[in-house]
């Protein structure tokens, strides 16, 4: 190990008798339990993290906080994982990403002698030409962070439910005095940190009392129940105070009645030649270093700040054995409080250009010079060797979740940041996102945060402490004085926005990209905004930072993702289908049998029900039961039809309609008493309908009840020639003979001791019988169906057979425009009706001419079968389409249905369909049933 | 002489079957009575438990006349979203103004048959009309102190003790599903889920998942009795 490792006490957060192995870019190292990645590699030396965004220029620690993007590193098949916020576990490997080679020997760092050639916007202005396409393969070999593998299976995600009366992000003194105040005031309180260990800067601050009044704090927290988050980010604040918080592989969505943000501050970097090189360090990062993982950053190191933090760290460092070569303090003698112990301190100086190493990417020298206006120097400049280069030039608060629930970032020229403006109810600012900086003032601001919290009530905004310089920008004639660190723009790329004619924050955000890399401007908002400011000739005052979204941090898909809860619905029967072989196709959120075995079973399947018996599982069918007196009236309104005169123990035809007369539904209503109708209704329908009938009735207000009972019933239909016998060598107490049980009749009773409901139906124009039965009973009665000689058949071979009878299904022979006359039903609309739901609408549009209409068509039996959805042309325009079509081994022919001109209706009238393949087939009209045309079979 | 086999199933049977579970007849369906441990599973229900009571008695009744009906029945029923126990240990959960479900884990005739033969020999009006709740809803308990931590990995309602009262009734969305909620009465949480029969593999699946963390497990309908 590196001898950059401190001895104790340094190292709060370190296990020193657990070490621990990992590897990063192939070299083995070894660090302590409770480091992060970033710092054992700090303690072993290792400047280089990664390689920037566009330039590919070597970048190391930047802030040790988890909220930049230097310290982006591929963890296995995961990209862009924060080296600064990754708990270092044995056996870690990760690789530096962004690089062509090695991060040490990164091929594309030969990309920044283009830089020049690459300002502001050269994107929008070079790659039309010669064409896109000429650009596109390199740029999207370019583009992107990391390496995304789509073989790799993604990790166990969830999401879980918390709930509070007072949610505290950040346990920092603030949010850490907010949450006692609030649970002292009776609140149920959660507090939230994204540190592995709450206490924020009382941990690596200089208060040498600081972890032990954390632990008082906890030790009180904890007696009152408070919950602890650690290790866990918000990264959203949605409406109703709902936060999104992400812990781990958890997502946890959280609903708090107030919420306190002490979210912290978050420090600025100054701008100047190469100030992104390792080795240029802010502040609180080096105090982190130090003291939470006993890591010296450098041997020698020069500080420039703007206020007392930037003395603290002077003098962390000169503790921990680092020389401090130099303090410059960006304000003039009169405005400073120095700490200065003895530090060699030069007020009025400022750091002009870093100089990196010739033998690798760290910090070698700075040169310093006096600072005789706004961002202006004397020219005088003087060398001093150095490792490092510590700024702590001021901050701005960490209040992008207040933005996400409406409140603003506004520029404050008396403190020289943002300020958060417009907090909405429920939401209270502590601590330094407050723009409250002093410790002791810190703590008060959170007590008061938090006792607002629980009363519910808004406070005023405290004075804020003065920590930032008002210009910590010195722009460098050669450029590489960088603004936004993830995107590579400098101070002339924001100027060229600007002349580019792009002079408000927002538009200059879009066409520089600074502040659109993963660190969302938190880093660069308030340099950019006094650059494009300055150059633009605007105020600084009152402006606000641009736009805050969520995430704060970049999320996985994963996370948002969480476990798949996807619903899906089985019949009953769904195990003996997959016994059976069957495929399953998917309907709505229920699976059907396709088909059993092989496709080519379909035609079998066919022939089963033509010739014998075959059964298949129709219990996605929708099932409603109408009770009451006022039921048949009930159905009258929601139907085309009329049921006032059904006969109990008959089924009848529904079609139902909207109210623009579109055909939504269609099914049976079978009548089990005066006051009982059941009905059935499409798969995908019932849902809809039920919901419609519902609001109908509220407003109706009949005497009927309505209750969707579709998963109630299974449901199987035997059909074929031989499904009587079939259904006969069932014990059962109703009468099959066609006398007491003829076709379009429904029966009630038992069968084999299961209790059904039998309606005799003809969908696939067969002899059948629907036999509905409570769902617990559904394996049952299949079983005993296939004992008795039934055979399956799937939704396909179904498909055929009532095609063969020419009879529409509602969503794939009709669409949401078509009303009963165009598909042919104009029989099942009832005249003299007082109304019905669509009936006006259907009336207007019966009394104009046909657009459209839905007829049987027959191909040649070698035909090819065409597609549903081909088109039908007449005279070189679009007719109609194909809503079905199959080959009918029965009929000898291809058969189908499709909608055509009006003109072409009329049976014998030819119709061309254009195929996928653009080629044409001739389709001649035929009246529909294409098979049995006196519908013979089903009334056996 | 053979023993009939029961015709009915539990809306979960392959998954009853999957997790070991020793399946008995259960009045006239097949139940998972144990999985082969009982004092594992008697355990699990202070800690946390999942039964399948799907095959036991349930009822509904809804509509114009329900409570009223109810009443002359001799069945009190609770306000609104509330549930109550009834003489014998039924629970009669008011879903609604008109809307009732009354549950019983008797495998005995209990107040739900006793009420579904009143209703058909009693044809007096208004009186609601039954739903078949047996058939149209799974029945699940899940039980134990960790109930309330597994159900917020499904559930947004705070089904926390401190905040879900015994005997309250949640009708809300749990694992995407619409489901009823029923704490039931006890020292320790425990709660009753009833939704879409045809869902339930599915629900039983997301509550083994999210009991897995929690070290739940499924435990049988003989457990229950003790």
């Amino acid at each position: 190990m590196s001898d950059a490792r401190l001895p104790q006490p340094w190292g709060l957060h370190l296990d020193r008798s657990r070490p621990l192995r990992f590897r990063f870019e192939g070299r083995a190292y070894e660090g302590l339990a409770g480091d992060t990645l970033a710092s054992a590699l700090a303690a072993n030396g290792v400047d280089l993290l990664s390689r920037s965004f566009k330039h590919h220029r070597p970048r190391g620690l930047l802030t040790a906080r988890g909220l930049d993007a230097n310290t982006y590193v591929q963890v296995g098949d995961e990209p862009n994982v924060a080296a600064d916020r990754l708990p270092l576990h044995d056996g870690l490997s990760a690789r530096g990403q962004n690089c062509r080679g090695s991060l040490a020997r990164d091929r594309d760092q030969r990309l920044e002698r283009l830089a020049r050639f690459l300002p502001v916007g050269f994107y929008y202005k070079a790659f039309y030409r010669p064409s896109w396409r000429f650009w596109e393969r390199l740029i999207r070999a370019k583009a992107g962070l990391g390496r995304l593998d789509p073989s790799s299976r993604p990790a166990y995600h969830d999401k879980a439910y918390l709930h509070a009366d007072v949610a505290v992000i950040g346990a920092g003194p603030a949010g850490l005095a907010a949450a006692a105040a609030a649970s002292a005031g009776g609140a149920e309180v959660v507090l939230i940190d994204d540190e592995p260990r709450p206490g924020g800067s009382l941990l690596y601050g200089r208060d040498p009392d600081g972890p032990a009044r954390v632990e008082a704090m906890l030790h009180t927290l904890r007696e009152r129940g408070v919950r602890v988050l650690s290790e866990a980010t918000c990264t959203g604040l949605f409406a109703d105070n709902w936060l999104a918080v992400v812990q781990g592989s958890r997502l946890h969505e959280l609903r708090a009645r107030s919420l306190v943000l002490a979210t912290g501050s978050v420090e600025q970097p100054m701008v100047f030649r190469n100030n992104d090189l390792p080795g240029v360090m802010l502040a609180s990062a080096v105090q982190r270093l130090v003291r939470l993982w006993a890591v010296r950053p450098g041997r020698r190191a020069v500080v420039v700040t703007a206020n007392e933090q930037g003395y603290e760290a002077a003098l962390d460092l000169r503790e921990a054995g680092v020389a401090v070569a130099q303090v410059l303090d960006l304000r003039d003698q009169a405005g400073a409080q120095p700490l200065a112990h003895g530090l060699p301190v030069r007020h009025g100086w400022t750091v002009t250009e870093a100089l990196p190493a010739r033998a690798g990417p760290r910090l070698e020298a700075v040169l310093i010079d006096r600072i005789t206006g706004q961002g202006r120097t004397a020219g005088e400049p003087e060398a001093i060797g150095c490792d490092l280069l510590v700024t702590s030039a001021g901050y701005t608060p960490l209040g992008q979740l207040a933005c996400h629930a409406g409140a603003r970032l506004v520029h404050d020229s008396g403190i020289a940041s943002f300020r958060v403006e417009g907090l909405p109810p429920g939401l209270h600012l502590a601590g330094s996102v407050n723009q409250v900086f002093e410790p002791e003032r810190v703590l008060d601001d959170g007590r008061a945060a938090g006792e607002a919290a629980v009363e519910g009530k808004p406070r005023p905004a405290p004075s804020a402490d003065i920590v930032s310089h008002p210009w910590p920008i010195f722009p460098h004639p050669k450029g590489k004085d960088f603004v936004d660190l993830d995107e590579d723009q400098t101070v002339q790329d924001l100027r060229n926005a600007v002349a580019d004619g792009f002079d408000s924050p927002e538009l200059a955000k879009r066409y520089s990209t600074a502040g659109m890399g993963p660190s969302q401007g938190r880093h660069s908002a308030l340099n950019a905004l006094r650059i494009v400011q300055a150059a633009a000739g605007g105020s600084l005052g009152g402006t606000p930072v641009t736009t805050q979204r969520p995430p704060f941090l970049p999320e996985s898909f994963a996370q948002l993702a969480g476990r798949g809860l996807e619903p899906y619905r089985l019949t009953p029967m769904h195990h003996r289908h997959l016994e059976l072989g069957a495929e399953m196709m998917v309907a709505g959120l229920w699976y059907r049998p396709a088909f059993y075995g092989a496709r080519e079973a379909i035609a079998g399947e066919v022939r089963t029900v033509r010739t014998g018996a075959g059964i298949i599982d129709v219990s996605t069918l929708g099932g409603l039961d109408i009770r009451g007196p006022d039921a048949a009236e009930l159905l009258g309104r929601i139907y085309t039809g009329t049921y006032a005169g059904q006969p109990v123990g008959r089924t009848r035809y529904l079609l139902a309609c909207d109210q623009t007369g579109a055909i939504i539904d269609d099914g049976v209503a079978c009548r089990l008493a005066a006051d009982h109708f059941y009905v059935t209704a499409t798969t995908s329908g019932v849902d809809a309908l039920y919901r419609s009938m519902l609001r109908w009735q509220a407003e109706w207000r009949l005497d009927a009840d309505i209750a969707n009972v579709t998963a109630a019933f299974a449901a199987v239909s035997l059909a074929g020639p031989r499904s009587r016998e079939t259904l006969a060598r069932l014990d059962g107490d109703i009468d099959l003979s066609p006398a007491a049980f003829p076709y379009l009749a429904i029966r009630t009773g038992r069968l084999a001791g299961i209790p059904v409901r039998i309606l005799r139906v003809g969908f696939v124009g067969e002899l059948g019988y629907e036999i509905h039965c409570p769902a617990s009973y559904g394996e049952s009665l299949w079983d005993l169906l296939l004992a008795s000689g039934a055979r399956p058949f799937g939704v396909e071979a179904q498909r055929v057979l009532r095609l063969e009878k020419g009879h529409l299904i509602v969503g794939q022979d009709t669409d949401g425009l078509t009303f009963p006359h165009e598909a042919g039903l104009e029989w099942a609309v009832a005249e003299g009706k007082p109304f019905f739901t669509g009936q006006r609408a259907i009336e207007v549009q019966a009394r104009r001419p046909l657009t459209r209409r839905l007829v049987g068509f027959t191909l040649p039996p070698d035909a090819p079968v065409p597609p549903e959805c081909v088109l039908v042309i007449r005279k070189g325009e679009i007719a109609g389409r194909v809503t079905s079509a199959a080959y009918s081994e029965v009929c000898g022919a291809v058969v189908g249905l499709a909608y055509v001109h009006p003109a072409d209706a009329e049976p014998g009238a030819r119709f061309t369909i254009k195929l996928e393949d653009g080629s044409t087939v001739e389709a001649a009209v035929t009246k529909p049933p294409f098979y049995d045309s006196a519908n013979e079979r089903q009334a056996l | 002489m053979t023993a009939v086999r029961p015709l009915r199933r539990s809306f979960v049977h392959r998954r009853l079957v999957a997790s070991g579970g020793h399946l008995a007849p259960f009045r006239d369906a097949l139940a998972a009575a144990d999985y082969g441990d009982p004092t594992a599973e008697r355990a699990a229900l202070s800690h946390l438990g999942l039964a399948d009571l799907s095959p036991c008695p349930r009822a509904g009744f809804k509509g114009p006349g329900t409570a009223e009906w109810l009443d002359a029945e001799g069945v009190t029923v609770p306000a609104i979203n509330r549930a109550s126990r009834a003489a014998a240990g039924e629970l009669v959960v008011r879903l609604g103004a008109r809307e009732v479900l009354v549950l019983s884990a008797s495998e005995a005739p209990s107040l739900p048959d006793i009420l579904q033969s009143a209703w058909a020999a009693n044809p007096v009006s208004p009186r609601g009309y039954p739903v078949p709740r047996q058939d149209s809803h799974f029945w699940l308990l899940l039980a134990g102190e960790h109930a309330p931590a597994c159900l917020a990995k499904l559930c947004a309602v705070d089904l926390r003790p401190h905040r879900f009262a015994e005997l309250e009734v949640a009708q809300t969305q749990a694992m995407r599903l619409s489901v009823i909620i029923i704490r039931d009465a006890g020292s320790r949480p425990a709660f009753h889920l009833l939704g879409d029969s045809a869902s339930a593999e599915y629900a039983w699946d997301c509550l083994v998942d999210a009991m897995r963390e929690l070290n739940g497990r499924p435990v049988g309908l003989a457990s229950l009795g003790d």
